[in-house]
C-alpha cells in the first residue's frame, strides 16, 4: 500500500490528513506500508506525536513501514527530534535548541517522561521563560500526561513531542494516546450521549468527570484551560471524531468525518508572558481540609 | 488522638516531581494506615517542585472515600507547601468533597476500602 502524506500544520486540516492517514490503513496487516512524502512540503514537529502513534499502531498490525521522498527541509528538523530514527535515519544534532525530542513511553513510564520533560526543559537550554511561567507549563504537561493514562487506559503507549518558536515566542508540544477516546468515556462512564466535540466541551467544564472509583478526579483538563487562557496560548484537543481548540480566549469546535483513534493533546505557550503565576490572595494551610 | 507521625513526601517518591497518580497512591497508603489507627498525620512537601492533580487526587483526595471530613481536618495538616500547591491542593480537597457527595461513587469508595483492609 503506498500513502502520500500532505503539508502537516497543527490546525484542523493537518489533524484531519493524519486521521485520513489512520482510517487507510486500519484494516493492514502484514502488509508493506509506503508514506510517499514528496508532497510533504512542511510538518510542525510537534505533530510527529500524532503521526508517531498512527505509524506505531500500523506497525503493531505486523506491517512494515517505509517513509520515503521526504524533503530536505522536513528531513532536517525530523532528524533533529528523533522521529526519523524510528524510520532508518540517523540522528542529527539539535543545534538551535528548539526541538524537543519525540518519544513514546508506556503507561507506566511516568517517572521517564518527567525526567525527560526536565532533560527537555532545562537540560536543553529551552526555552526562554520566567521561573513561574515554566512550573506551570511543566506541571500542565504531567497533568496532560497522567490524564490520558487515567482516562485513556491506553495499551499503545503515550507519544510526546515538542517544538520551540524562538522568533514567535511559542512552544508547541503534543501528547498522544492511542486509548479510549473522551466520547466513549462520557457515554460509558455518565451515560451521556453527546457529539465528540461535545463531549469534550463537556470534560473541560465545571466540575465534570468520567472518574468512577475511589480516587477523584476531573481537575486536570480544567488546570490546563485556565493556564492556557492566562497566558493567551493555545489548546487543541483532537478525539475520536471531535475537534476541539481554544485559542484567543475563543473555543471553536468542528467534527471530523473519522475518528481518530484516540486523543491529541497540542498545547502552545506563549513563552514570552511574564506573569509571575503567584496568587494574590493568601491561603492558609489550616484552611484546605 | 494517638500521637502524630511526619509523612515527607519527597522520600515517599524518592523524588520532587510528584505527579503520578501512582505515587501519590503511596503517600495514601500511609496516611490512611495512620489515620485508621488514629494518629495525626503531618504532610511535608519540603522539597517537592512539580505536583498534579492526578498525584493530589490518590495522596488526599481520595481520603475522602474513607474517612469523614471531621477526622481528615482533625488528623491531617500540611506543612512546608508553595502557595499555588496549597492552591491546587484546595481545589482538589474540594473536588473531592463533590465527587464522593454522589452516593454510588462513595458506596463503591467505601466497598473498595473495606476489601483492602480486608485483603491486608
Amino acid at each position: 500500500m503506498k500513502i502520500f502524506l500532505q503539508e502537516i500544520n497543527s490546525d484542523y486540516e493537518g489533524f484531519s490528513r493524519l486521521i485520513q492517514l489512520a482510517a487507510q490503513t486500519a484494516g493492514c496487516y502484514f502488509d508493506d506500508v509506503e508514506i510517499d512524502m514528496s508532497q510533504t512540503g512542511w510538518i510542525d514537529a510537534n505533530m510527529c506525536a500524532p503521526l508517531g502513534a498512527i505509524l506505531y499502531k500500523i506497525g503493531r498490525d505486523i506491517n512494515s513501514i517505509q517513509l520515503t521522498h521526504v524533503q530536505p527541509n522536513v528531513e532536517a528538523i525530523l532528524s533533529k527530534n528523533g522521529f526519523l530514527c524510528n524510520y532508518g535515519w540517523s540522528r542529527k544534532k539539535d543545534t538551535h535548541g528548539s526541538t524537543i525530542e519525540y518519544k513514546r513511553f508506556e503507561p507506566k513510564d511516568d517517572r521517564y517522561f518527567a525526567d525527560y520533560i526536565e532533560t527537555q526543559m532545562i537540560g536543553n537550554g529551552i526555552p526562554e521563560m520566567s521561573p513561574g511561567l515554566l512550573k506551570k507549563f511543566r506541571e500542565s504537561i504531567y497533568e496532560i500526561f497522567s490524564n490520558s493514562v487515567i482516562h485513556s487506559r491506553t495499551m499503545l503507549g503515550i507519544f510526546s513531542c515538542g517544538q520551540y518558536f524562538h522568533k514567535k515566542h511559542r512552544l508547541d508540544f503534543s501528547v498522544v494516546d492511542l486509548g479510549i477516546g473522551i466520547c466513549t468515556n462520557v457515554h460509558d462512564r455518565r451515560g451521556l450521549v453527546l457529539s465528540a466535540e461535545e463531549a469534550i466541551s463537556w470534560a473541560l467544564e465545571g466540575k465534570n468527570t468520567t472518574k468512577l472509583g475511589p480516587i477523584p478526579g476531573g481537575l486536570g483538563l480544567k488546570l490546563l484551560r485556565e493556564f492556557i487562557i492566562e497566558n493567551d496560548g493555545r489548546i487543541q484537543i483532537v478525539s475520536e471524531n471531535g475537534y476541539w481548540e481554544l485559542s484567543e480566549g475563543q473555543v471553536n469546535t468542528r467534527a471530523f468525518p473519522e475518528p481518530f483513534p484516540g486523543t491529541i493533546v497540542n498545547i502552545e505557550i506563549n513563552t514570552a508572558d511574564s506573569k509571575s503565576y503567584r496568587l494574590v490572595s493568601e491561603i492558609r494551610s489550616e484552611d484546605i481540609f | 488522638m494517638n500521637g502524630q507521625i511526619v509523612i515527607m513526601v519527597f522520600e515517599v517518591v524518592g523524588s520532587g516531581i510528584c505527579v503520578s497518580s501512582d505515587d501519590g497512591q503511596k503517600v495514601h497508603d500511609r496516611i490512611a494506615a495512620a489515620l485508621r489507627e488514629n494518629i495525626r498525620i503531618i504532610i511535608s512537601f519540603q522539597n517537592v517542585e512539580s505536583l498534579t492533580s492526578a498525584f493530589l487526587n490518590a495522596a488526599i483526595g481520595q481520603l475522602y472515600g474513607e474517612f469523614s471530613e471531621v477526622l481528615i481536618r482533625a488528623g491531617v495538616s500540611v506543612v512546608e507547601m508553595e502557595q499555588e500547591d496549597l492552591a491546587l491542593l484546595k481545589r482538589v480537597v474540594e473536588m473531592a468533597k463533590e465527587y464522593f457527595r454522589d452516593p454510588e461513587r462513595f458506596k463503591k469508595a467505601c466497598d473498595d476500602a473495606l476489601e483492602a483492609s480486608d485483603a491486608d
